[in-house]
């Protein structure tokens, strides 16, 4: 009963919210369209028809859609990443390096167990190999914040680079494939079955589904999700309940980072089948995106994942319309969060809790 | 030149890019607004003084270019920041997503490669001839010296000028600052203008003196690397320079790890890993610092509380 007053006061501000936005989702969202499309135009490019080839790109065909699915796949995940600890009002930054340790877990066991292996056990070894290798890296801001307050922005990103060099030694120096800038390929007993004939979606696709469930179920259903949720919406008053804030902030960021870490496996066990030197497309920071116009929400996560997998996959088609680099599309993507940020559609909950 | 001493001059000329950035935040800290999109600033700087350098023929356009990137950079976050109140640190991290944006779209359009001819290297007299100091010291290109004067002049603008001392107090408590009649957005939008100017200057060092050229993600987190120094350095300008040595020197190694004898059996991948971990322990050294109370928190006017 002692968190009885946090719970009403959430509520009411998420009601409160609810009202807003609906009002002003549709008017935020036209001038959003609107700025982004003058910033094309600024470009160079023709609005209409960027826009033409960004769908088309994204879902022209059957192969495009599976594209675009598995893209989501990944950004869901790291979505999921960043929206645990931010609930929490801890800024996981890091999950671009979490998610490369992941990926160099999956692909180091799998090219090192022996090939005798049954399938079934081998494809779990693997997940729960890259699961942990998120997880690794992710417990390094989070102990450090729990412990000593140690900024995790920076100790976050920092662990990032750290990653990509490990990344680049796995690739160069302990399973180099032979003029190509990746690991060896996996053995295809090691590999995700593919689930859609005429497409590339692999098993990876529903594991990134059951993520969804899995932390809807943490933060919605269990006392932990309680915990980080209430953590995030005012921490002294957490404290002063007793809730052991220490605790919860490293499992936020573990939780948040075995996420990150599954979509480096899913990299490396769904799409290229071998740890690809820069295989992430900013993955790990666009999944911040995801989680914000989520509203940090996990069942929100999956279609802002796909919106966002859409803008992605859909910049390719975007080069061959307008001979834009495909990179328009991180400008699309902040432009878009920025202003979303700014006409409060995007307005995370403790805004109000918080006073000088 | 011996290899110690060459560590150390390939650092002091390393260290200017975050020595400006660095520096900058400082005078953003201090109003109580945290730029987390420094990295982006100093992207965008460094693209700008390429295009200026490309374009216009010459350093000196490249670094006013800079300059300019800078500016804009700085009305955009402090519109952000402090009139619209949006949340800094999502802001900050977004609009480096933005900045990495645009650069790598204008740079495959406008830039494609191209290399710089670097500031060249100015001996001063006399101090430039003493045995190794001289060296270290005193044998770099002006963008370099001139960060070094830079602390000066910040340690002055927040500690000794009207100014410096009101967005302190904007910092810790703006409520009280407003009693006593200070109008806090005021104090905050030059701090932001300023900060984000002189990261655009480190980003600009980067390119005209440092690396020579500019290419997609050029900064590599120097931009952390820059706000963790200002941590440790506990918000002081000379303090600051003391920890961008620690990383210039840090980043200089991969260059001379050949040449040391136990670091030549170090993996070069390892060896390009030493700045971030130094900076990951200087964060836990830096654990005594206290933050200026207000920061991070967007400031309404208690006259304004309906907006």
């Amino acid at each position: 009963m002692s968190n009885f007053p946090l719970r009403v006061k959430e509520v009411a501000v998420r009601h409160e919210s609810t009202i807003r936005s609906t009002a002003g989702t549709i008017v935020s969202v036209a001038l959003t369209l609107g700025v982004i499309a003058a910033i094309l135009a600024g470009l160079g490019a023709n609005p209409w028809s960027a826009g033409k080839g960004l769908v088309s790109g994204a879902l022209g065909n059957r192969f495009n859609i599976g594209q675009t699915v598995m893209i989501a796949s990944l950004l869901i995940l790291t979505g999921l990443a960043a929206a645990i600890p931010f609930s929490a009002r801890l800024w996981n930054i890091g999950a671009e390096g979490q998610m490369y340790v992941g990926a160099i877990a999956a692909a180091g066991l799998g090219l090192e167990l022996p090939a005798s292996t049954p399938r079934w056990l081998l494809c779990s070894i693997l997940v729960v190999a890259s699961l942990a290798g998120g997880a690794v890296w992710a417990l390094v801001p989070g102990v450090l914040k729990a412990t000593i307050n140690a900024n995790e922005v920076i100790v976050s990103l920092m662990m990032t680079f750290i990653a990509l060099e490990l990344a680049d030694y796995a690739i160069t120096a302990i399973w180099p494939q032979p003029a190509a800038p990746q690991t060896r390929y996996l053995p295809p007993h090691a590999i995700f079955p593919n689930i859609w004939t005429g497409t590339l979606v692999t098993a990876g696709a529903p594991l990134a589904l059951a993520g969804v469930i899995v932390a809807w179920l943490v933060m919605r259903r269990s006392g932990l999700g309680f915990q980080i949720r209430a953590i995030g919406l005012n921490p002294r008053a957490a404290r002063m309940n007793g809730m052991p804030v220490g605790r919860v902030t490293v499992l936020a960021f573990v939780i948040g980072g075995a996420f990150a870490g599954l979509a480096g496996g899913i990299n490396v066990l769904g799409i290229n089948g071998a740890l690809v030197s820069g295989f992430s497309g900013n993955f790990g920071y666009l999944g911040i995106a995801v989680a914000l116009l989520a509203r940090l929400d996990p069942l929100w996560i999956l279609p802002s994942a796909v919106l966002f997998a859409i803008l992605r996959v859909g910049s390719n088609g975007l080069q061959v319309q307008t001979g834009l680099s495909p990179d328009v599309g991180e400008i699309i993507v902040a432009t878009f969060v920025i202003l979303l940020l700014v006409f409060r559609v995007i307005r995370l909950r403790y805004a109000e809790a918080q006073s000088a | 030149m011996n290899v110690t001493v060459s560590v150390f001059a390939i650092g002091i000329a390393l260290m200017a890019p975050i020595l400006w950035a660095a520096l900058g935040e400082v005078v953003v800290e201090q109003s109580g607004v945290i730029n987390i999109g420094i990295e982006g600033v100093m992207l965008i700087g460094a693209f700008c003084s390429a295009i200026g350098y490309r374009y216009l023929h010459g350093l000196t356009w490249g670094l006013l270019l800079g300059i300019g990137g800078g500016i804009v950079c700085g009305l955009v976050l402090a519109l952000l920041y402090v009139r619209l109140g949006t949340d800094q640190i999502v802001t900050g991290i977004v609009f480096n997503l933005l900045a990495l944006g645009f650069t790598s779209t204008l740079y495959t359009k406008y830039l494609g490669g191209g290399v710089v001819n670097t500031y060249h290297a100015v001996k001063i007299p006399i101090l430039g001839d003493i045995k190794y100091l001289g060296e270290i010291l005193f044998q770099q290109n002006a963008l370099v010296y001139a960060s070094f004067l830079a602390a000066p002049v910040v340690f002055y603008l927040v500690h000794k000028t009207w100014y410096g001392l009101y967005a302190r107090a904007a910092s810790e408590h703006p409520r009280a600052a407003e009693s006593a009649g200070l109008n806090v957005w005021h104090l905050r939008y030059p701090a932001v203008i300023i900060g984000c100017t002189l990261a655009a200057v480190g980003g600009a060092t980067l390119v005209l003196s440092t690396s020579g050229g500019f290419v997609n993600g050029l900064t590599e987190g120097r931009g952390f690397i820059a706000l963790a120094v200002v941590v440790l350095a506990r918000w002081n300008p000379f303090g600051v320079i003391a920890g961008c040595v620690l990383f210039g020197v840090a980043q200089a190694l991969q260059f001379q790890a050949q040449n040391i004898g136990l670091l030549s059996h170090v993996p070069s991948d390892f060896v390009l890993m030493f700045p971030y971990a130094v900076t990951i322990v200087a964060v836990m050294v830096a654990r005594g610092s206290r933050y200026p109370a207000a920061i991070g928190i967007p400031y309404r006017p208690s006259s304004a509380t309906a907006v």
